[in-house]
């Protein structure tokens, strides 16, 4: 299988510094792909890599199967990107500087310039200076830029940076839109856990220059998944009273993710009343990806 | 060559939206009209007397107030300021790439860092060949105001000659400029570059090995000890050559290779 993004024992060193060690991504093509750690964690390294901008210690990075680097070079006319903060050159209008990214890509029609500011709702900064932006638009101008000439893959540390929730809510459906109707592969950096949540297709966790876990699909549904958890004063009882669903052991608890239980737990409540065992906790909760991640990086 | 006439197209932009070239301009103009009032003072010895030190430092300077004096003037003044000023104009083009962080911008294109590198070589030069060229334009403008005596076709073909000829040698050594820019990250470091070369030109023109040292080759070409026949030779051209190439391809070699981890 080809990959969109695949990096082979990747690692880096500055020094005695180990910034990244033996990671291994693989991002499929048409895949939104959630690249979560903590500040100083290696994302931004990770990104770096992925786009030629430092040399790997050890390992490779294949983007759209072309071996990234020597020299930078690689698959850049279809990879689009944003790293860190975005940055544009602050004399020159929003238009302007979006031109300078059409003319290096070698895009003929100026008209894409205009569809990208449209696309991302800055059409109406087009003429101001991008050093007078606020940080919303500059982090929209940075987006534009990615966006500019339609890639395959877009490479995306921290996109939603600097957006206020409207934004946020914009950006994520434009990415879901341009994952699900062009096939884009979307890697997305992000310490924000519910943004991630709710974008990726998988997730990758990264902690101390490491790639610690990978949570496919399945995985995923069910850390979003809710479950009722009980406790009674006799829990062996209160299995046998709840036979009818596929109880979950917790530690001093009891759970039932069935949605006849999740979407009527006052069904559950009467059962164990009737069986003279009534509950003394009964709340809907779920295993959310920020516990998860928690437990990870602790 | 598509992507390289892009590339030209993005840094003139970047160049006409700036203040810089303004500055630049203005700056390097203070030298024709420094010139002027050297020659004005020159030409009236009451006056001169009247202002003291200044009468004192135009005399060291020129001389005598005529067309070869002024011109003089200019190519020592073109000498010791372009030095400095394109110098500025390299470490702008360079250094604001990592001061405003765009760098990271100009890495993954299917443009290559070459083509960028080279394409800010380009405007850098033609920008400082041009201002050199309006201060030409602008010491005529002032000599004629002044009214010179001496002038003749032969002298102004001889003196932009060596006008342009310093220029032409001054240029290729901005390559160590916009490597250290680079390297740097900013405009810092050149600047400090620029203040250690200027001291080593002058110690190594008073130490009398100025033809050896790339840095002082440019203002010995103008003139600035002696006539240049008698301080230049071949070895000089040819070491201002090679430190230039050194220069090219270590600021290749930086954009090509170097981790861009900020």
């Amino acid at each position: 299988m080809t990959y969109a993004i695949e990096t082979n024992n990747l690692s880096k060193f500055y020094g005695d510094v180990r910034a990244l060690h033996n990671v291994n991504l693989r991002v499929k093509r048409g895949e939104i792909y959630g690249f979560l750690g903590l500040n100083g964690a290696g994302k931004t390294t990770a990104i770096r890599a992925l786009l030629g901008m430092i040399r790997p210690s050890e390992g490779n990075v294949k983007v759209l199967n072309q071996v990234i680097g020597p020299h930078g070079s690689g698959p850049w006319a279809q990879v689009g990107h944003l790293v860190e903060s975005p940055a544009a050159y602050p004399d020159l209008s929003l238009r302007e500087n979006l031109e300078i990214s059409r003319r290096l890509h070698g895009i003929k029609n100026p008209k894409v310039v205009d569809d990208v500011m449209d696309k991302l709702s800055i059409a109406s900064y087009a003429d101001r200076k991008a050093g007078t932006l606020s940080s919303g638009n500059f982090q929209r101008l940075g987006l534009a830029r990615a966006l500019l000439h339609k890639p395959e893959v877009l490479i995306l540390d921290e996109p939603t940076n600097a957006l206020d929730p409207a934004g946020i809510v914009e950006i994520r459906e434009l990415l879901i839109s341009l994952a699900r109707e062009n096939g884009t592969t979307i890697f997305m950096s992000s310490h924000i856990l519910s943004e991630v949540d709710l974008l990726a297709d998988r997730i990758g966790i990264i902690h101390k220059g490491e790639l610690i876990e990978e949570l496919d699909a399945a995985r995923l549904e069910e850390l979003r998944a809710r479950q009722l958890v009980i406790c009674t004063r006799d829990l062996e009882k209160a299995n046998k009273a709840l036979s009818d669903f596929e109880v979950i052991s917790l530690d001093g608890r009891i759970a039932i993710k069935d949605s006849r239980a999740v979407e009527a737990p006052e069904t559950i409540a009467t059962i164990l009343v009737n069986a003279g065992i009534p509950p003394t906790h009964l709340a809907i909760e779920q295993e959310n990806l920020e516990e998860h991640f928690l437990r990870l990086t602790k | 060559m598509k992507n390289f006439a892009s590339a030209l197209w993005v840094e003139t932009l970047k160049m006409r939206r700036s203040k810089v070239p303004l500055f630049t301009a203005i700056g390097f103009s203070m030298a024709p009209l420094a010139g002027g009032l050297f020659m004005v003072i020159l030409k009236n010895p009451e006056a001169a007397r009247a202002m003291g030190l200044i009468s004192t430092k135009a005399q060291l300077l020129v001389g005598v107030a005529d067309w070869n004096a002024y011109f003089n003037f200019l190519a020592q003044a073109v000498a010791a300021g372009g030095m400095v000023l394109f110098s500025i104009i390299t470490t702008w083009v360079f250094g604001r790439e990592f001061s405003d962080r765009t760098v990271k911008e100009l890495l993954a294109l299917p443009t290559s860092r070459e083509i960028i590198v080279a394409a800010k070589f380009i405007v850098l030069s033609v920008w400082s060949i041009l201002i050199s060229a309006l201060i030409f334009a602008v010491g005529i403008a002032v000599g004629t105001l002044v009214v010179l005596p001496g002038w003749s076709g032969e002298l102004l073909g001889v003196s932009f000659v060596n006008i342009m000829g310093i220029v032409l040698l001054t240029l290729p050594l901005m390559s160590f400029v916009a490597l250290l820019a680079s390297m740097g990250r900013g405009y810092l470091p050149p600047f400090g570059w620029i203040i250690l070369i200027l001291f080593l030109a002058n110690l190594s023109v008073i130490l009398g090995w100025g033809d050896w040292f790339p840095w002082a080759i440019p203002g010995l070409f103008g003139g600035v000890a002696g006539p240049r026949a008698e301080l230049l030779g071949l070895h000089s051209y040819i070491i201002i050559f090679a430190a230039s190439i050194i220069g090219f391809a270590a600021t290749y070699y930086w954009w090509r290779n170097a981790d861009q981890a900020r």
